[in-house]
């Protein structure tokens, strides 16, 4: 900040002070200006000297990426010719690539689809979190540091290679599980149109599930020992005491798992593109992701691609501003 | 892009809950340990455990099979002549050791990247909240926004970018889009306002330390916590990493293992004799990770709690 | 590995910034094939340097063969993913970036594609019309625009059946000469064992139904003057879709095990798929399936025989060996090429290491294919079977420059089938009008054929 206008910050800096976070540190209002007018400039250089790298890489890997992402979002190519022989021609083309990206119906129903996929799979994976985290945390509970980390080790594995790992599990022939179900009179099948969606889902949740649950077992530790004494003080059972002390107790963080998930199946990509090749059920837009890559890498269609990025970011955008408004609300209260 | 923080997996809670910091031996019902409750509760357990553990142990049996008997035999059970080493062997000698190649990439592209990366959010993120100056909370703004983009969005864009200095299929084209971490410059800057002490940095100031040094030498000091865990996540997330590679790289020996090994399982079709290929590097890429994740796994929930706690 | 100063970093960021403004910088990926004046041989005495992008196993051991002739001219063969699956975007990348190999693998339909980005170099300008009537005809016909050749036939895929005599005797049946007694096969197969069946129909892809077509004698796309006529819904095609909405409908034919995939391979091991029709180079993908040795064995496809105009025999895949734009040695590229697939040292290294499709080469099919093999019970199918095939084909199909999304289109659409809920008569129809307006996305102009 300039200095005049520094000076006027001080006062609701000295006042969010009680606060905590807010008014700490050199904040380059009165305590530096006091202060001779070289060690003034340093600090107020300081802030830039050490955000510089960090700028530089962020700007050329996301902000560059992005605002060129959004100029070809508006530029439409022309060519005349057969091939375009005759000369080609890129120039502004308004909203017709966003036009073309939602009037097929693939991009919207791949929209459809992981909205689908992230209210089941997450609801899912969230509740097998929670109840991992409290069986884990409940007296009741054998060796509950093995299985904690057992638990955890798909987190480990990253999503290519779990998804590699699975599609073998899939694959009839291959499958054991298919053998398994076929042995006792199921046919089931991983890959088909119905089912490919929930193998999917699987994937992610056996990945992820166990991470989530050792977010929670951590919120669960920091419950004081005092809140669990007045609860069977008063003669809470374990059942009574998960559903009404503990799991308002840690449903902030369950929210925020739940809503940081819903955005990340929004990006879903590697999974279904991996088993692309194991299922004739998995187009090349089953996922928003997908449906971008193909544009820009099947279909050279880059204006298209970018309007489609966009599109999905957008999405994004909203479902956290939804997530920050219903954390509010629930602070508020 | 690749250095997106978590995507699937959320942010380190940080909110509300535990904000008391007193992590109590908490659990519940202590009073009395029912025996059927037990035997229930565990047996639970289990059953979930064998859920983690089936495609683990999976390609534990199969990559001790050779082709033919990976489609005949009990893929639960290992065959009559288990051929492990040969396979291994095999893996790793495949067109002159392209493989470890891959590892190594892995290693350098998660290891360097993530040190560095953790490195310029620790001081943006210290600058961001240690600072007060005109447009931090817009840069503050943009580079949170920068977690929501999808990758697709910015790879393409990147690629061309890239393509133009030169950089697309080297090692850079990977390793720079990896030192962003706009998840680790927030927790960052929510860690340093909470850990690194003001008065002390006063004190250094009346001392005549320069702004650089009060940050090297307190500053990381005091932040520790919070850069183990923006470490581990970068490292995760570079490691993890599947796209950015996949649309920068040509040259199979710049590739990390997950493109690398999908490379392969892209050719069982053709050449069956890559199933052992896949599945051995599946089973090599996988028990390095898996012993790293239990002996880090201190770490892993010392970061999440202090998350939770400092936050 | 380049090294990478902050300057070059930050010349990145400026040329970037230039590229927004411009927005037709480096942007612009589609450009129209330019006729820049040719690249001159190099210098004797120079050694040049060739890579080669492909998917075909083994390829560097065919490319040995000729640098242990010719030091002058070394070719590196680097694998990528097959076409569709990887392969094509990287090049396409690679082409976006001005970077990429001198040669890459393409395959036949997607020719017009890589034409469209700029791609490709115009192979006649380098002396290729002197080499092309070494080739089948139709071949050099798929590769030719604009009165030129756009790229080398590399290999192709003449089609015929492969199938389980003993598994067609048990229901006292053989290899369906028609495509209706096709159909009364299938039936009888999946009805004397209800997990087994004729063949599999791959649903998710519909290059297969397109070489029905092509082989009924359906022309779906055609150039005229500056534009693109559309006609996909001739009777040729709506019959053959018919046909396959009776066997898809009947659940005759598999629709989940798409040929080539784990299951299906499985399923082949266990006997419970019969037979197969597919391009000539399914013989040593067939030969992936456990236990299959000595049980197939080699006949023509099937033949419409009530739609008249129809053919013998189609095409399924089918590669060319394209000289990519960035190339600085077309020359040197163009003499490799042709080297590979007309000499018979190069036509036999193929078969040898790459278990290559059908040679593109008049009167030679490799020294292998002229014998009989022991998967296929010592039949000579070669000459017997897939020579006779290769001629007898629809001369007139020319694939567009969208065909990659066409097909999509077509698969997605094909997918709905399945399930009841559309057949393929409609997905066609609703498909012309959408292929279209993919002509028009794409900046071309198109109609549909009146």
């Amino acid at each position: 900040m300039s200095a005049p206008t520094a000076a006027r910050s001080a006062a609701p800096a000295g006042r969010r002070a009680g606060r905590g976070a807010g008014a700490r540190g050199p904040d380059g209002a009165g305590t530096t200006r006091s202060r001779g007018r070289g060690r003034s400039s340093g600090v107020r250089r300081a802030p830039w000297v050490l955000m510089a790298p960090f700028l530089v890489v962020f700007v050329l890997s996301f902000v560059l990426p992005i605002l060129y992402a959004v100029g070809q979002s508006f530029t439409r190519v022309q060519r005349s010719g057969l091939f375009g022989e005759e000369g080609t021609t890129s120039g502004f083309g308004g909203l017709a690539n966003y036009r073309q990206a939602l009037e097929g119906t693939a991009f919207v129903e791949s929209v459809g689809r992981v909205v689908l996929f992230g209210l089941v799979q997450v609801t899912v994976m969230i509740a097998l979190a929670t109840v991992l985290a409290l069986l884990l945390e409940s007296a009741s509970a054998r060796w509950p540091g093995a299985f904690r980390t057992l638990y955890f080790l798909p987190y480990g594995i990253p999503g290519v290679i779990a998804t590699i790992l699975w599609s073998f599990l899939y694959v009839p022939g291959l499958s054991p599980l298919v053998d398994v179900a076929g042995a006792v009179g199921l046919d089931v099948d991983f890959l088909g149109p119905s089912t490919v969606l929930w193998s999917i889902a699987n994937i992610v949740t056996w990945a992820y599930a166990g991470y989530n649950m050792l977010i929670i077992v951590a919120q669960l530790k920091s419950i004081p020992g005092e809140l669990y004494e007045a609860a069977r003080v008063d003669g809470a059972g374990p059942v009574r005491i998960a559903r009404s002390l503990q799991l308002p107790l840690i449903r902030p963080a369950l929210l925020l798992a739940t809503v940081f998930s819903i955005i990340g199946t929004l990006q879903l990509f590697a999974e279904p593109q991996v088993l692309q090749s194991v299922s004739t059920a998995i187009s090349n837009e089953y996922t928003p992701n997908l449906a971008a890559y193909n544009s820009a890498f099947n279909n050279n269609d880059y204006g298209v691609a970018a309007a489609q990025s966009v599109l999905i970011a957008l999405a994004a955008f909203v479902l956290s501003g939804l997530f920050l408004a219903l954390t509010n609300r629930k602070d508020r209260s | 892009m690749s250095v997106a923080p978590p995507t699937r997996r959320p942010a380190p809670a940080r909110e509300g809950a535990g904000r008391t910091g007193s992590v109590a031996s908490s659990a519940p019902g202590r009073t009395q340990r029912r025996p059927r409750t037990t035997i229930l509760v565990t047996a639970i357990l289990v059953v979930v455990a064998v859920y983690f553990l089936v495609p683990v142990y999976w390609v534990l049996v199969a990559a001790t099979k050779s082709t033919d008997d990976l489609f005949t035999t009990n893929g639960f059970w290992f065959s009559d002549s288990p051929q492990l080493l040969t396979n291994l062997r095999l893996v790793v000698s495949y067109d002159g050791g392209l493989f470890l190649r891959w590892l190594a990439n892995s290693f350098l592209y998660a290891g360097v990247g993530a040190v560095l990366a953790t490195y310029l959010a620790a001081a943006a993120g210290y600058a961001l909240g240690m600072y007060r100056f005109r447009g931090s909370g817009l840069i503050l703004g943009v580079v949170l926004g920068g977690v929501l983009v999808p990758a697709t969005a910015t790879a393409l864009p990147l690629f061309l970018l890239f393509s133009q200095v030169g950089v697309a299929n080297t090692y850079w084209s990977v390793l720079i889009p990896s030192l962003v971490s706009p998840f680790g410059v927030f927790l960052c800057r929510i860690y340093s306002q909470a850990a690194v002490p003001v008065s002390v940095v006063e004190a250094a100031r009346i001392d005549g330390a320069g702004e650089l040094r009060i940050f090297h030498v307190l500053a990381l000091r005091a932040m520790a916590p919070a850069l183990v865990t923006v470490l581990l996540f970068q490292t995760i997330a570079i490691w993890n990493n599947y796209l950015l590679p996949l649309v920068m790289l040509a040259d199979s020996r710049l590739y990390p293992v997950t493109l690398g090994l999908t490379t392969w399982r892209g050719q069982v079709d053709r050449l069956p004799e890559f199933y052992q290929l896949t599945i051995g590097g599946v089973l090599v890429s996988v028990v390095p990770l898996v012993v790293l994740m239990v002996l880090l796994q201190r770490f892993w929930r010392g970061g999440l709690t202090e998350g939770a706690v400092k936050a | 590995m380049t090294t990478l100063s902050r300057r070059s970093l930050l010349r990145g960021g400026v040329l970037g910034a230039a590229g927004l403004t411009g927005l037709t910088g480096c942007g612009t990926v589609g450009t129209a094939p330019t006729s820049s004046g040719t690249i001159p041989p190099a210098a004797s005495g120079e050694v040049v340097r060739l890579q080669y992008w492909a998917w075909l196993k083994d390829l560097q051991q065919v490319c040995d063969v000729w640098n242990a002739q010719r030091p002058d001219v070394q070719v590196e063969a680097v694998w990528i993913p097959g076409g569709n699956v990887g392969g094509y975007q990287k090049l396409f990348a690679a082409i976006a970036a001005g970077s990429g190999p001198d040669l890459a693998q393409v395959e036949m339909r997607n020719v017009p594609s890589f034409l469209l980005q700029g791609g490709l170099v115009d192979v006649s300008q380098y002396g290729f019309d002197e080499v092309a009537p070494r080739y089948d005809r139709a071949l050099v016909e798929q590769v030719s625009f604009l009165d030129a050749a756009w790229a080398v036939p590399q290999d192709s895929g003449p089609m015929a059946t492969f199938y389980r005599p003993d598994l067609l005797e048990e229901v006292g049946a053989g290899p369906p000469a028609t495509w209706a007694e096709w159909l009364d096969v299938a039936r009888a197969v999946h009805e004397a064992d209800p997990d087994r069946w004729l063949e599999s129909f791959p649903i998710d892809d519909a290059s297969v139904f397109i070489a029905y077509a092509s082989q009924a004698g359906a022309v779906w796309f055609t150039p005229e003057d500056d534009r693109w006529l559309v006609r996909m819904t001739d009777d040729a095609t709506l019959a053959v879709a018919r046909h396959f909405d009776t066997a898809v409908s009947e659940g005759v034919v598999n629709t989940s095990l798409a040929p080539y995939e784990p299951g299906w391979f499985a399923a082949v091991g266990d006997g419970r798929i019969a037979a197969l029709t597919s391009g000539s180079w399914g013989d040593a993908l067939l030969q992936g399936a456990s236990g299959a040795s000595g049980l197939f064995r080699v006949a023509p496809m099937p033949v419409w025989s009530d739609i008249p105009g129809s053919y013998g025999s189609s095409y399924l895949g089918g590669s060319t060996l394209a000289l990519m734009a960035g190339s600085e040695h077309p020359h040197e590229a163009l003499e490799f090429a042709t080297w590979m697939t007309t000499s018979p040292e190069g036509i036999d290294a193929m078969i040898e290491h790459s278990g290559i499709g059908w040679s593109p080469a008049t009167g030679y099919i490799g020294a292998a294919r002229e014998e009989g093999s022991e998967f296929f019970g010592g039949q000579t199918y070669g000459a017997e079977v897939f020579a006779p095939a290769a001629q007898e084909q629809n001369l007139d199909w020319t694939w567009p420059p969208i065909a990659q999304q066409v097909m999509d289109g077509l698969s997605d659409r094909f997918r709905g089938v399945v399930g009841g809920g559309t057949t393929m008569v409609d997905a066609i129809a609703a498909m012309e009008g959408d292929v279209v307006e993919i002509f028009r996305e794409k900046g071309l102009s198109a109609e549909v054929a009146s």
